[in-house]
């Protein structure tokens, strides 16, 4: 009798350590919601947005659900699918090689792309992201692309942003075609400006006039708040503040944080002092993200990527009461600064079709559909000048805003475009400092302390990454 | 269950002197236990195995050029506060969520055992939560908590922060959990009450043993072993909570860290952070736990359990 409860113990345990080792299989869910993986096209905080209509996707593994013979392509952002099938059904159309598109969510993408590149399994052509693409590069995951684009009449490497194309570089060998690039603007709500009679955000706002309005649009009932932004906002949100005032999330060299430099911390304390005075409770903003609280016509004002573009294009309580402007500026440095960053289209180094991988490539980085990704407002383009067919895709919107930030000077403020800080391993820090800051926001007296911490933490985690 | 029985029992049966006829006995037994065990070995315990394994190393990108660290991860472990406060947010889970649910499912199980009208919809619909994809019904569940928009707050008139408030969001997290498991548990119960003979009621109701009195000297006693399955079977997957926490609560959710459960966490350095090691370090402490756990309850089923 001993031994056999003993055993039965044994094995009743035995069940919950499988799931260490069964790697992707065991981890994934069934259903996510689209809208959180949106949120988060380019940025990487936290599931957030709620109340919106969901779609399931099959999360469990790369199945094609199309012929065997299309090439898999996996994305993550439902916005932008529409548009990249559009591409892909007219590339089907002109070189006879299928397609397979697939949209995972934000998240599960990375779980889903780690556990398939260990399998060697990795699908034929899919979207890349400075988070981690030091780490795919280095250990030989994705397709070296020099000899390609030596051949190639289409590609040539100049004609891409830089700051993009060096993105998807490693040792000298591109890896990547530069897709896309974005960068940040100020979204508000006209209806709410006009109610309370203030005249809507423009090229003259500091952050403090973003904070003296946002005080004003608040409603002490709750039922409106000037501003949003959850403690995962990083690159839409708090970046922004930080760079404009002259601080660093990370040092120059990419080896130690810089949470605790003295201007960063003095541009998180204002950054507290938006939170605490215009913006709703961090446990409402992490149930319900800060583009949804927008769109819902909770909040005024919402710092947001240019990815949502074709997210708030489609909603109509945005289209009809919202437009866009371009960021603050921080009055100390009479500076403008906007977090940038791009993906790269990348294929595996193990697809049994490389040459065709290569194909579709050059495709999606050519002139004409870069061109057309931007007129179908996708998203912009890393293909320089073509961001005004960009601009154009939607009369509802002010899209200037967002090119705004990436000319010399606009009203008295110097624009400066900041590549979204990043190392080896971006997210484990990331996530730790997203996390951390939960308790900032609750109670912003202790915002110093967090930053401190923050830097602490993130400097043991750069350690420990493996570059 | 089934499988592990038999594993279990099969040590028993090796006896010197077999006739014949057991030992073709033996030979079919094995034959036929054969598949599972194989399923068993190449499913559960090779990969338990190798996750033992993988809690010595620092483990590499993508699994690659993984480095010994001897007892390193076990060291971090103890110190980690992250994972004790996840392993006490797991037992605070699994300590409401169980006995609630048994006791739910073990009223409807013994009201929808007598003739009524409607008793098969009934047992449908408590049933209907075990069908639905865990996933979809944290989904749901999300949305009407959500302290904004949400139904409950709607109809209740309240705003309540269901599950960003962290003295209250591990409760909400529970309700899902007994909500799904309710309907699986009754079904058990109901088994187990099918099979008491009626002889003991008649015999009982002429000693004037009805209605309370009935249920606990009769029902109760004799459901005990089938009470004693669900309780090992409930608290093993109580312990292992992770969807509900994984779909509801965002990294940024101030009631997080309260409320994170230890799979939730093993998850999160497993396949978000790539860290295998300690990630596999984490569950090999759920392990002991779980361990500890069913040992002690078979241990304290010889107090409480009727076998006839």
């Amino acid at each position: 009798m001993k031994t056999k409860s003993i055993l039965s113990a044994l094995l009743a345990g035995a069940l919950t350590l499988t799931m260490t080792a069964c790697s992707s299989s065991g981890s994934s869910t069934g259903t996510t919601t689209t809208k959180s993986a949106d949120t988060q096209a380019t940025d990487t905080g936290a599931t957030t947005a709620t109340g919106d209509e969901s779609t399931a996707t099959s999360e469990d593994s790369l199945t094609p659900s199309g012929s065997s013979d299309a090439l898999e392509v996996l994305i993550w952002d439902t916005n932008q699918q529409p548009g990249i099938q559009e591409i892909l059904d007219e590339f089907t159309e002109k070189t006879g090689i299928k397609t397979d598109l697939q949209v995972k969510s934000w998240d599960s993408y990375w779980t889903l792309l780690e556990a398939a590149a260990q399998a060697g399994g990795l699908p034929d052509v899919m979207w890349m992201h400075s988070n981690v693409s030091q780490m795919y590069m280095k250990n030989g995951l994705l397709l070296k692309l020099d000899d390609y684009i030596a051949d190639s009449t289409e590609i040539d490497l100049s004609n891409y942003m830089s700051e993009i194309t060096d993105l998807y570089t490693y040792d000298g060998a591109t890896y990547g075609i530069p897709k896309d690039y974005d960068t940040i603007a100020l979204w508000y709500n006209k209806t709410m400006f006009d109610a309370a009679g203030l005249s809507y955000p423009d090229a003259t706002w500091t952050w403090d006039d973003l904070y003296e309005n946002a005080k004003k649009l608040t409603k002490s009932d709750g039922s409106q708040y000037g501003f949003t932004l959850s403690p995962s906002n990083n690159q839409a949100g708090y970046y922004n503040v930080i760079y404009s005032m002259g601080g660093k999330v990370l040092s120059d060299d990419k080896k130690t944080s810089a949470y605790d430099d003295p201007t960063t911390i003095e541009a998180m304390e204002l950054v507290g002092k938006i939170v605490a005075d215009t913006c709703p409770d961090v446990t409402t903003m992490s149930e319900t993200g800060d583009d949804v609280l927008f769109e819902s016509g909770t909040v005024a004002m919402t710092t947001q990527g240019s990815w949502m573009v074709p997210a708030f294009k489609s909603n109509e309580y945005v289209a009809e009461n919202c437009d866009v402007a371009v960021l603050p500026y921080a009055a100390s440095t009479k500076t403008r600064a906007s977090i940038c960053n791009g993906l790269g289209w990348t294929a595996s180094a193990t697809s049994e079709r490389p040459d065709d991988c290569w194909t579709l490539l050059e495709w999606l980085g050519s002139k004409d559909m870069q061109l057309k990704q931007a007129e179908l407002g996708v998203t912009m383009s890393a293909y320089l000048n073509t961001s005004d067919a960009w601009a154009q895709n939607t009369d509802l919107f002010n899209l200037q805003a967002y090119l705004d930030v990436t000319t010399e000077q606009t009203g008295d403020a110097t624009n400066e475009l900041i590549l979204r800080p990043y190392t080896y391993k971006t997210t484990v820090w990331e996530d730790a400092a997203n996390q951390a800051f939960v308790s900032a926001w609750t109670d912003t007296s202790q915002m110093e302390s967090v930053c401190k911490s923050v830097a602490q933490e993130m400097n043991t985690a750069i350690s420990q990454e493996n570059s | 269950m089934m499988n592990k029985k038999n594993v279990a029992i099969s040590g028993n049966h090796r006896r010197p002197g077999l006739t014949y006829w057991e030992k073709s006995q033996n030979l079919w037994g094995w034959l036929f236990i054969f598949p599972t065990m194989l399923g068993l070995v190449i499913l559960n315990i090779w990969p338990m195995l190798q996750s033992f394994y993988q809690t010595f190393f620092r483990t590499g990108d993508f699994g690659r050029g993984n480095i010994y660290i001897g007892g390193q991860n076990y060291i971090q472990l103890l110190k980690d506060s992250e994972v004790w406060q996840a392993l006490w947010n797991t037992l605070k889970l699994t300590l409401l969520q169980v006995p609630v649910s048994i006791a739910i499912a073990l009223v409807l199980a013994v009201l929808l055992n007598r003739k009524m009208r409607g008793r098969a919809v009934y047992r449908a619909i408590f049933f209907l939560p075990m069908i639905a994809a865990p996933a979809a019904v944290a989904m749901v569940w999300k949305w009407l908590y959500n302290s904004q928009f949400g139904l409950l707050n709607h109809l209740f008139h309240t705003k309540i922060e269901w599950i960003s408030n962290p003295a209250i969001a591990w409760i909400s997290i529970a309700v899902i959990g007994i909500w799904s498991s309710i309907g699986y548990n009754m079904v058990l119960f109901l088994a187990g009450l099918q099979d008491i003979p009626k002889d003991y009621y008649e015999a009982g109701a002429i000693d004037g043993a009805t209605g309370p009195a009935a249920f606990f000297r009769i029902t109760l006693p004799l459901l005990s072993p089938m009470i004693f399955f669900v309780l090992v079977t409930s608290v093993i997957s109580g312990l292992q909570v992770f969807d509900s926490i994984y779909m509801i609560m965002s990294k940024s959710n101030p009631a997080l860290p309260k409320t994170q459960t230890i799979v939730y966490l093993f998850y999160q350095y497993s396949f978000v952070n790539g860290n295998k090691g300690y990630g596999s370090t984490i569950v090999i402490l759920l392990l002991a736990v779980i361990m500890l756990i069913t040992a002690l309850q078979m241990k304290l089923q010889k107090k409480w359990v009727f076998y006839n």
